[in-house]
């Protein structure tokens, strides 16, 4: 995929942002009261927003192959395809769906058992498997995710989210 | 009054506690800025919601030392290693570390605490000294003038933050839509809720500034594989003795780049969106264009280093004057500031020195506190700092994400919140790899809720719209917003050499001249006199070279 198109994609995707956006303003209720409609302010950015994403639009479409912006590739390891694009940011998904995972069992786990794993599989994740690894990040994990929620616990007294299998923890 | 204010405010900063967080937060600056990819604003951020449980002077003490740590943490790893800290020290390296190589480290590391020291302290007598003048002027504002004086912030953030000024503006339309979502804060109607309950009390905005900031931060850190297990460096074994002495003579025979730098990072630090990245350069440049012997500048003189230094650490004092003085935050830090300010329901505004005295004149007293515990600091720890460039980058990314979101839920006690880290870190990530600029956005979400609430006052005094153009301060505001959304054209143009760009100067002066006539007074319309009389010379001078072309 080109430059051009990411940009063009990226405008149209905030277009429809912008449409989706503007329609939902028309949800707002309005009071009796008040100078400023509540749906003022959200409507005026919206169209701003909009009149912004057009720009950008048609800049996009202008402008042929514009420099390449922080973190795009310039990297020339990267393989075409779309095994090569999940290996090039393997890293990323890693962390994206480690965490969408640790969101999504915080309810079951804890913050204190989740937090561990979430820090201890992604370490193994995007360091290593080996044993070595294995104990050095297990060791970081406890250490810090358990002293981070021993301090908030015990030093700040804010009650972290216990999870429904252990309890308290 | 001042006196008795001033004695409060020591009270709260000199006890044991106090001093005890804030060595804690200037060794945590000083760490975070030591590790490349680590940013400051990353360590301030990621210190909030430590801070939410304490007493808003104590949590803002902490906070300024975490900033003035980290402002200075990256001249160690930049001379040391030559791979500077973060981007304030970069213009540093280029001198401090040919200095070092050629076997004067403890030289080079002198002069780069004691011009962080100096730097540091000539911006807090500067903030504490125009901070309460500009908050003086600022109680001049009425709502059209807040509404624009916001727009002209986040226009000039636009401009200078990206290279694409568009991108600019919609990553600053994006901060400011994300503060819509939820319940108005004038009648309290839901918008944008799309029918989720949790969506009615909106973002909190410190989880998505950690999530726009942080997480995408450290997203971007650990993409590459390889590099994220790779030691920054292996110069651990450093020793070094700091040359107190011999620095602290040389400085003084150098006052003018030491004064010349500082008043640079001042003027960088009140600009919204410019900060010690930009500063470092431009007096590095200004230190090189002085010099005698620019030719000498990259092989490790003095000035090379006393420049970016002093610079970089006064970014913050300029930074913090229209926060203190306006509530207007001069730039990424300075706006997760003004988040820690509202989680202690303090809203800075121009009466905010007047009416918070004790609070302000504390950040006063910590400012100063917290750059002699950087120095000595600096000087005691210096071996931590370098063997914190040893740590691999994926270690960090994985356990600061885990206590990310620990700090985050800490806010509200809310797991939403969590998610919110996690939605605005994906945002933040694409953002970034698509080339908009984060710092516009976090100042739309910071102030979107001033200009909505501004607008809102406005409209309520007057219906006629077109006060936003006829108050003094605001065409003032508004036409300076013109220009700077003009400025990365000039620039471009500029570069081209283009005819034009010879007229922008004079245009903005002139332009600028009329509101200031506007506001009346004894000095302003002198002020406009004068901007008319320099933009008539540059632009008679323009259409000269014009003619010679």
């Amino acid at each position: 995929m080109t430059r051009v198109n990411r940009d063009t994609l990226c405008a149209i995707f905030l277009l429809l942002g912008c449409a989706v956006l503007a329609a939902a303003s028309f949800e707002i209720r309005e009071p009796d009261y008040g100078q400023l409609s509540p749906a003022a302010w959200p409507r005026l950015v919206v169209g701003i927003l909009t009149l912004l994403s057009v720009i950008y639009l048609a800049q996009s479409i202008r402008k042929g192959v514009p420099e390449p912006t922080e973190g795009e590739s310039s990297d020339e390891t990267r393989r075409g395809g779309i095994a090569g694009f999940f290996v090039y940011w393997r890293n990323v998904f890693w962390c994206f769906a480690l965490f969408l995972a640790y969101l999504l069992t915080m309810p079951y786990l804890g913050m204190l058992i989740g937090g561990l794993a979430f820090v201890f599989l992604l370490l193994n994740a995007l360091g290593g498997w080996q044993p070595k690894q294995l104990a050095l990040h297990a060791i970081i994990a406890v250490v810090t995710v358990g002293g981070m929620w021993a301090l908030f616990t015990f030093g700040l007294h804010v009650l972290l989210p216990p999870g429904q299998i252990l309890g308290r923890f | 009054m001042i006196f008795e204010n001033l004695q409060l405010a020591f009270a709260e900063i000199a006890n044991i506690k106090t001093l005890l967080l804030m060595i804690v937060g200037v060794g945590a600056g000083l760490l975070a800025g030591a590790i490349p990819g680590f940013t400051i604003a990353m360590a301030v951020v990621l210190t909030l919601p430590f801070t939410f449980s304490m007493p808003p002077e104590q949590g803002l003490a902490m906070m300024i030392s975490v900033l003035v740590g980290g402002l200075s943490g990256g001249l160690m790893s930049g001379i040391l290693t030559g791979i500077p800290g973060t981007p304030s020290s970069v213009a540093t390296t280029f001198d401090g570390f040919p200095m070092a190589r050629k076997g004067d480290p403890g030289f080079a590391l002198g002069l780069g605490v004691w011009s962080s020291f100096c730097g540091g302290m000539i911006s807090a007598a500067m903030l504490v000294l125009f901070a309460p003048q500009l908050a003086r002027v600022g109680l001049e504002f009425q709502p059209w003038d807040f509404f624009m004086l916001v727009i002209f912030a986040l226009t000039v953030t636009a401009s200078l933050a990206g290279k694409d000024l568009i991108k600019g503006l919609i990553a600053g339309a994006l901060g400011l839509l994300v503060r819509t979502v939820g319940e108005d804060e004038a009648v309290g109607m839901a918008r944008f809720d799309f029918g989720i309950d949790s969506l009615l009390g909106g973002f909190d905005f410190i989880a998505v500034l950690i999530g726009l900031f942080a997480f995408s931060q450290l997203l971007s850190d650990v993409r590459d594989p390889v590099a994220a297990r790779r030691s920054l460096t292996d110069r651990g074994n450093i020793r070094v003795r700091i040359e107190h002495w011999r620095a602290i003579k040389a400085l003084a025979a150098r006052w003018p780049t030491v004064l010349r730098s500082a008043f640079i990072g001042i003027f960088v630090g009140i600009l919204p969106g410019a900060g010690g990245s930009i500063a470092n350069i431009l007096a590095y440049d200004q230190a090189k264009k002085a010099s005698k012997h620019p030719e000498e500048f990259g092989t490790g003189v003095p000035e090379g280093i006393i420049a970016p230094e002093t610079s970089n650490n006064a970014v913050e004092g300029g930074a913090l004057t229209p926060l203190m003085a306006l509530g207007i935050p001069g730039d990424v830090t300075a706006a997760i500031m003004l988040g820690a300010l509202l989680i202690h329901d303090v809203v800075p505004s121009p009466s905010f020195i007047s009416e918070e005295p004790v609070l302000a004149y504390s950040m006063f007293i910590a400012f100063f506190a917290a750059n002699f515990i950087m120095l000595g600091m600096q000087s005691g720890m210096l071996r931590v700092f370098v063997l914190v460039t040893r740590i691999r980058m994926y270690m960090l990314a994985g356990v600061i994400l885990g206590f990310a979101s620990i700090g985050v839920f800490a806010l509200n006690n809310v797991t939403f919140d969590v998610w919110t880290l996690f939605w605005f870190g994906i945002v933040g990530f694409l953002m970034r790899q698509f080339g908009f600029p984060l710092a516009p956005m976090i100042l739309g979400v910071v102030l979107g809720n001033i200009a909505e609430l501004n607008l809102a006052r406005a409209v309520a005094i007057s219906n006629d719209l077109t006060l936003f153009v006829t108050r003094p301060w605001s065409l003032f505001f508004l036409t300076i917003a013109l220009f700077s959304a003009a400025f990365p054209y000039f620039q471009a143009a500029s570069a081209r050499g283009a005819r034009w760009t010879w007229f922008y100067a004079p245009a903005m002066l002139v332009a600028a001249a009329l509101p200031l006539a506007m506001m009346g007074g004894a000095v302003r319309p002198w002020l406009a006199g004068l901007c008319v009389v320099v933009g008539a010379f540059l632009g008679w001078k323009a259409m000269r070279r014009v003619k010679v072309a």
